[in-house]
């Protein structure tokens, strides 16, 4: 079985061809500004014919969503509408954006009553007839809807049913699907995904479109931030789902290709070069903070240290490479990147160094040898007081584990081979006895 | 001297050092502050002295989760809602708000209430710091009564505490914050600008402004997080180990809901009530318990707490035993 990766870079665009995870091909290609699918062509076509022929699975590393929203280019105009009312308009949406990038998205927004909370009774009921007002204003007005409620990833229902009274006409992005707690962030993910869903849909069908001369029996795929992969028709409904999956398709590339689970994973450009994380094989996450284009979003983006001109820095590149260690055992380095022979030994003292081959494509690689996958999270009271015949832990746990894995079928996967891990439930910090479940499922894309 | 959302960065990070590692994260407040500012302007900070004595001051804060608080960010009808119904309770204007704990959220939420209620802000607060209790608040020490205390969300729900003391009004509001979804705004220790101007820590916003302009002691040591040990959910101990300078010297720092002990050699060199705060050497800003990690460069610094907090009935209520650390004898001699 055949896979093909693809990273398309700034400067270059690397492809992989690999049969059971052994490289048995590889090519680069200049990056063409502006277009990420004739790069992505141009270096496919690189790879033998017969390989491209028997190709099962295309997965695609694009950095244009980023960029798109980093120079305000070909952004949709959103209808913006939050889920709280009077609970929630303390700050209003699109509030601390940067100028330019407010503009050019947001359409026109409103906040009508509803929402949900931890547990059903605290849930406030939908003003539909405020959403229906705001679709009929906004209709013929907006490239794509963000909706936002209260409480979304816990209960999404009355996001689900803003989005039918919105209508079908143009895409509509629901929170809950995008990011985790934290209104405001996630809002502003809520609306960048919405923001992109123009671009994006262009974009799935010049994939498409190339996919079908380049790898006609491929499945086509794109990175996500998480390490994981989904199928074009997620990405339209997800369209924001590819900002932040550049570094982690090379965390997990570079790891796969060393043969660790977890490792440093140190990526050496021309220019600057990014330390991050391997956990389990998959990109340690962010806590918080992440910006795009000076917004503040909720996502899980891997978390690095990015440094400028590291070759000429090694001091820093040592500590930055020692601050991102999970503890005092410290875990061995993989080099990667077109310029990772150029940092010496020397430079890392103490530490096991992994230079491993085909590091110079590791996110075309790691793009090749992932997954499809989803993510869900929820938090939950178990034996609530105003809630006392509410649902038990375990059965939220496997409701939770259940929609990750719906969520990955979603995203392209199997349903046959689809695994679901859960993690170690969290407890939620001044919540007494709340906990957050988390689980992630992935599997091997559907071949169709 | 008026604060505007200038003033606002300032504001977050120095309430972030007082809190002493605890509190709730303050610089996710900023927008709602600034929100607040944008749309109602600047607010005038006071000493209570510049008011009558017989004036009303509304203490404010947020209790319950950060997480909740992070989904359920307020209204900005419920400033003026609680306002209002601290003058019913009280039977009269309120004059002031005033953080009930100037360390962490708190600190920065009492300047967006001020704000939408137009009102100015005491530069004064309740605790100097930040505790995780209530009652562990100076006017408590100075006998001042916590009720009616008053707890609402953001839609007005409302439940007041009424007749009961420092410990047990932990427990009921506790409970109503419960009911309310976990996260409620609440006005306890209602008081006058005379009894502010005797009881309440005094000048701490100002200080909160200074130390997040950059005004910060030496730190007891520059080093890195070389472990951190969990006991429980509840206790932490970091060890920070010397670089540059202070090569070859080691601190342990114990913290529970706040950083509570900086010991070195068997020594407590801060101890609570003292302010301990960890600084991330690369970001400058203060650094939360449940963010501290392994390989973070810090800047270890501490701060006297208000005295009052250092007599027998304050080591009492929030000194190291209330934290159920025994055995350490801080170190008389600091500079």
């Amino acid at each position: 079985m055949i896979a093909i990766g693809v990273k398309v870079g700034g400067s270059r665009t690397d492809a992989v061809a690999l049969h059971e995870g052994a490289v048995i091909a590889k090519a680069v290609a200049p990056s063409l500004p502006g277009d990420p699918v004739r790069s992505l062509a141009d270096a496919v076509r690189k790879l033998p014919a017969a390989h491209r022929a028997e190709a099962v699975q295309l997965s695609v590393g694009l950095n244009t969503a980023a960029r798109a929203v980093m120079e305000r280019q070909g952004l949709a105009r959103v209808g913006v509408l939050r889920i709280g009312g009077a609970a929630v308009d303390a700050v209003p949406p699109g509030f601390g954006w940067p100028q330019a990038l407010r503009r050019a998205v947001l359409a026109d927004w409103e906040n009508v009553d509803g929402g949900a909370g931890l547990t059903p009774a605290l849930r406030t009921p939908l003003d539909r007839a405020a959403v229906t007002r705001f679709a009929e204003r906004t209709r013929g007005r907006v490239q794509a809807y963000a909706v936002t409620g209260v409480f979304a990833p816990a209960d999404g229902s009355q996001e689900r049913e803003s989005a039918d009274l919105l209508g079908a006409e143009v895409p509509v992005v629901l929170s809950g699907e995008v990011a985790g707690l934290g209104l405001v962030e996630r809002e502003n993910a809520t609306v960048l995904h919405a923001a992109l869903s123009s671009l994006v849909a262009r974009l799935a069908d010049e994939l498409t479109v190339a996919a079908s001369t380049l790898t006609p029996r491929a499945t086509v795929l794109v990175t996500r931030h998480d390490g994981t992969l989904a199928g074009l028709d997620y990405l339209r409904r997800q369209p924001g789902l590819t900002l932040g999956s550049g570094p982690a398709s090379t965390i997990r590339g570079a790891a796969l290709l060393a043969g660790l689970d977890d490792a440093l994973v140190v990526d050496v450009g021309e220019r600057r070069c990014r330390i991050g994380a391997s956990t389990q094989g998959y990109p340690q996450e962010a806590r918080a903070g992440e910006r795009i284009g000076g917004v503040q979003v909720s996502l899980r983006f891997p978390e690095l240290t990015v440094l400028t001109d590291p070759l000429h820095r090694l001091d820093e590149l040592a500590e930055a490479v020692d601050s991102m260690q999970p503890g005092a055992e410290p875990l061995p380095v993989v080099l990667v990147g077109p310029r990772a022979a150029a940092v010496p030994d020397h430079a890392l003292p103490g530490l096991r160094l992994l230079r491993p081959e085909h590091g110079e494509a590791a996110g075309a690689y790691g793009a090749a040898a992932s997954l499809v996958g989803a993510g869900h999270e929820r938090i939950f009271r178990p034996g609530d007081r105003s809630d006392p015949d509410g649902p038990h832990l375990d059965a939220v746990r496997d409701e939770v584990r259940e929609l990750a894995r719906a969520g990955a079928v979603r995203a392209g996967a199997d349903p046959r081979s689809v695994d679901v891990r859960v993690d170690p439930e969290l407890p939620v910090p001044y919540l007494p006895g709340a906990v957050l479940i988390r689980a992630r499922a992935m599997g091997p894309p559907l071949p169709l | 001297m008026h604060l505007d959302t200038d003033a606002l960065a300032s504001l977050a990070r120095g309430c972030a050092v007082l809190g002493s590692g605890g509190g709730g994260p303050a610089a996710p407040m900023i927008p709602l502050v600034e929100a607040a500012l944008g749309e109602c302007g600047p607010v005038a900070l006071v000493h209570p002295a510049d008011l009558p004595a017989d004036a009303l001051v509304m203490p404010v804060g947020m209790v319950g989760s950060s997480a909740v608080g992070a989904e359920r960010i307020g209204g900005r009808a419920e400033p003026a809602r609680l306002r209002d119904r601290v003058e019913q309770q009280r039977g009269g204007p309120v004059a002031a708000v005033m953080a009930s704990e100037i360390g962490g959220q708190n600190g920065c939420l009492a300047l967006a209430f001020a704000a939408r209620c137009g009102l100015p802000l005491l530069d004064a607060d309740s605790m100097g710091r930040a505790y995780p209790l209530m009652h562990q608040n100076v006017l408590e020490l100075a006998g001042i009564r916590p009720g009616p205390t008053l707890v609402a969300d953001e839609r007005g729900r409302t439940v007041v505490v009424d007749h009961v003391d420092g410990p047990h009004l932990e427990h009921l509001v506790r409970a109503a914050v419960d009911a309310l979804g976990g996260r409620a705004v609440c006005s306890d220790y209602p008081l006058t600008a005379g009894q502010a101007a005797d009881s309440a820590v005094l000048g701490t916003v100002s200080l909160a402004l200074r130390l997040g302009a950059g005004e910060l002691p030496e730190p007891l040591l520059t080093g890195k997080v070389t472990a951190v040990q969990r006991h429980g959910a509840a206790a932490v101990s970091v060890l920070v180990d010397g670089l540059g300078p202070d090569s070859g010297r080691l601190l342990r720092v114990e913290a529970r809901s706040e950083f509570v002990a900086a010991v070195a050699e068997g020594r407590a060199l801060a101890l609570v009530p003292d302010v301990i705060a960890l600084l991330d050497a690369r970001t400058g800003e203060a650094v939360d318990v449940e963010d501290v990690r392994y390989g973070l460069r810090v800047r270890v610094l501490a701060l006297p707490a208000p005295p009052i907090w250092y007599t027998p009935a304050g080591l009492a209520l929030g000194g190291p035993e209330a934290f159920g650390l025994s055995g350490l004898v801080r170190e008389e001699v600091r500079a």
